[in-house]
This record gives C-alpha cells, structure tokens and sequence, in this order.
C-alpha cells in the first residue's frame, strides 16, 4: 500500500491532487470528473466533505457549482508538499493523459514507483494500451515531468498487440501482470 | 544563455573540418537504415533499431556538414546529437522530446530486453 493511499481514499487523493496542486484555477464537477477520470456522483460527496471542512472554496455560478482550493486553510502548504511528494504523480499523470483518455483503453504505471522501490533519480514508468500513437504519448506526458520532477517513460501498446504478448507469455508481459502496478485508466482485469 | 554549437566545443564537440566523402557515406547509411526500419519480416526491435540509427546518422552528417563532431569519449553522445538538430536543422521542440524518448525507449530495450511496442 502506498503512503498516499493509506494517507486518502483514492477519490480525495485524487481531488486534492488537481485542486491543491493547481490552486489558481476554479473547475466544475464534471470537468474534475473528466480530469480526475472519477464519477461524478461519488466525486460531488466527496467534493461537498471537503468544501465543508473548509478545505475547499465552493462557489455557485448560474446552474454550474465550482470548486477551488483555499489557500488560506491552515494546513494548506503541508498538503500540498504531501500531494506532490505522493498521490501527486498519478494525479499529474492522469491530468496530462485527460486530453487523450478517448483512445487509451488502460493506463498505469509500473516498475519501481509501482512497487514502491523507487529512488530520487528513478523514471515513472507508464504503460498505455490503446489507440494513440508513441509520439502522441510523449506529446501529452512531458509537460508531466517538470511538474513531478521525474522522467517519465511511457511504453504504448495497440490492444491487439497487447493481447497477442499476453498470449505469447511474453516474459516482460507476465512480469508486469504479477507485479504491482496503479492503474490511472482501467483495471487489471481489463489487461489479462 | 542560448545553448549553440561553439558554446559545447570542448565539452561535447570538438571542431572538425567537413569533409564530403564522410557526409555522403553518413547519409547513405540513414538512406539504408531507413529502408531497413520498413521491413517487416524482422522483429520490431530491429526496425526500431534502424530507425534509431538512421536518426544518428542524419544528426550526425548535420553537425559534421557545420564543421562539428560528438566528442565520443565523453558520456551522453546521443543525446548531444539529438539536442543539436535544433541548431543544425531546425527542428521544432516538440520532434527534439519525441527524438529523446526514443533514445531513452532505446537504452531501456537495449539492457531490459523489454519488447519495442509496434507504434514506436
């Protein structure tokens, strides 16, 4: 278990990821859904918990509800260290992947910040399976690298030819679906 | 400070006088690996090899056509010549990270054995 899931459920985590992370910018419900890849029903409870502590500015405008951080609650700045040490990456990762999340079927991110073992120098290791292309990929991933200060590679596989390595016991295949992984789109049933 | 060319002589490049023959040879070999990367009865690695090499190949005859080469006893060649191309043939920023996350799909492949998805 990460230190960041222990820390938040996965759905704060992620909200506070795009929200404390991103503090100058207001965003509605249904556009923190698309950008968190969350539902919007659960999100909006969770949304309202927060607003309510006061940890977030909650504002309406005509038939829109936004949210924002505030930056004056007293752990704000301690927050916010804790998310970009943390949850932060696979919230940036995430956000950056938003613009293209119609053409990638699974996303997630394995070897060493998967399972933990990582070091100040390691890269984020992401595997996207979908219709994108390599170049795309690498368009949309590296403004992500600045933001986390970690390299990030990306790995892009079509779904046919994912299935067909799976087949095939690939040996770097079967190493990835036993070993842990966070999954930004999809799940590890999608992948078998 | 703008990175250019003669800030890294000494560095990462020396001076050299550019020599045609060594250009032609240089493109002629891209030319090669370009049409090598296109076939597909060899595994994806080996084509993602070619193309890789023929990038090096074209990267390197543009710096050698301005009368520079790669110190290669220094670490980090591949990336000097990856970086030049801004400078040698203009290209945009943009195409420099896609070449560089080449390079780096490329060492991972090389020692991992990890399999060269088909896209790259």
């Amino acid at each position: 278990m990460s230190i960041a899931s222990l820390l938040f459920s996965e759905y704060r985590r992620r909200v506070l990821g795009l929200l404390l992370l991103h503090p100058e910018a207001r965003y509605h419900v249904r556009e923190i859904a698309r950008l968190t890849c969350t539902t919007p029903g659960t999100l909006n409870r969770e949304l309202v918990k927060l607003a309510n502590v006061g940890l977030l500015h909650r504002e309406v405008s005509g038939k829109q509800v936004y949210y924002y951080a505030n930056r004056t609650f007293s752990i704000f700045e301690e927050l916010v260290s804790i998310l970009k040490k943390t949850s932060g990456l696979i919230d940036v990762v995430a956000n950056t992947l938003a613009t293209l999340a119609d053409k990638i079927d699974n996303a997630f991110i394995y070897g060493s910040m998967a399972r933990n073992t990582e070091n100040s120098g390691s890269d984020v290791d992401v595997l996207l399976i979908g219709n994108i292309g390599f170049a795309e990929a690498v368009a949309a991933l590296h403004p992500a690298q600045e933001i986390i200060g970690r390299e990030i590679n990306p790995k892009v596989y079509q779904k046919t030819e994912w299935k067909k390595l799976v087949d095939k016991k690939n040996p770097f295949v079967i190493e990835i679906l036993k070993n842990p992984k966070i999954f930004i789109i999809g799940d590890e049933n999608d992948i078998k | 400070m703008k990175m250019t060319l003669n800030n890294l002589v000494g560095i990462s490049l020396e001076r050299i006088t550019p020599h045609d023959d060594t250009i032609n040879r240089l493109l002629t070999a891209a030319e090669r690996n370009i049409s090598d990367s296109k076939i597909s009865a060899v595994s994806v690695e080996n084509r993602f090899d070619a193309a890789y090499k023929a990038i090096m190949q074209i990267a390197n005859a543009a710096l050698q056509a301005n009368g520079y080469r790669t110190l290669t006893s220094r670490p980090g060649h591949h990336q000097t010549m990856l970086q030049s191309l801004s400078q040698t043939l203009g290209i945009e920023r943009q195409t420099a990270v896609i070449l560089d996350a080449m390079r780096k799909q490329r060492n991972i492949a090389d020692y991992s054995g990890d399999p060269v998805p088909e896209g790259t």
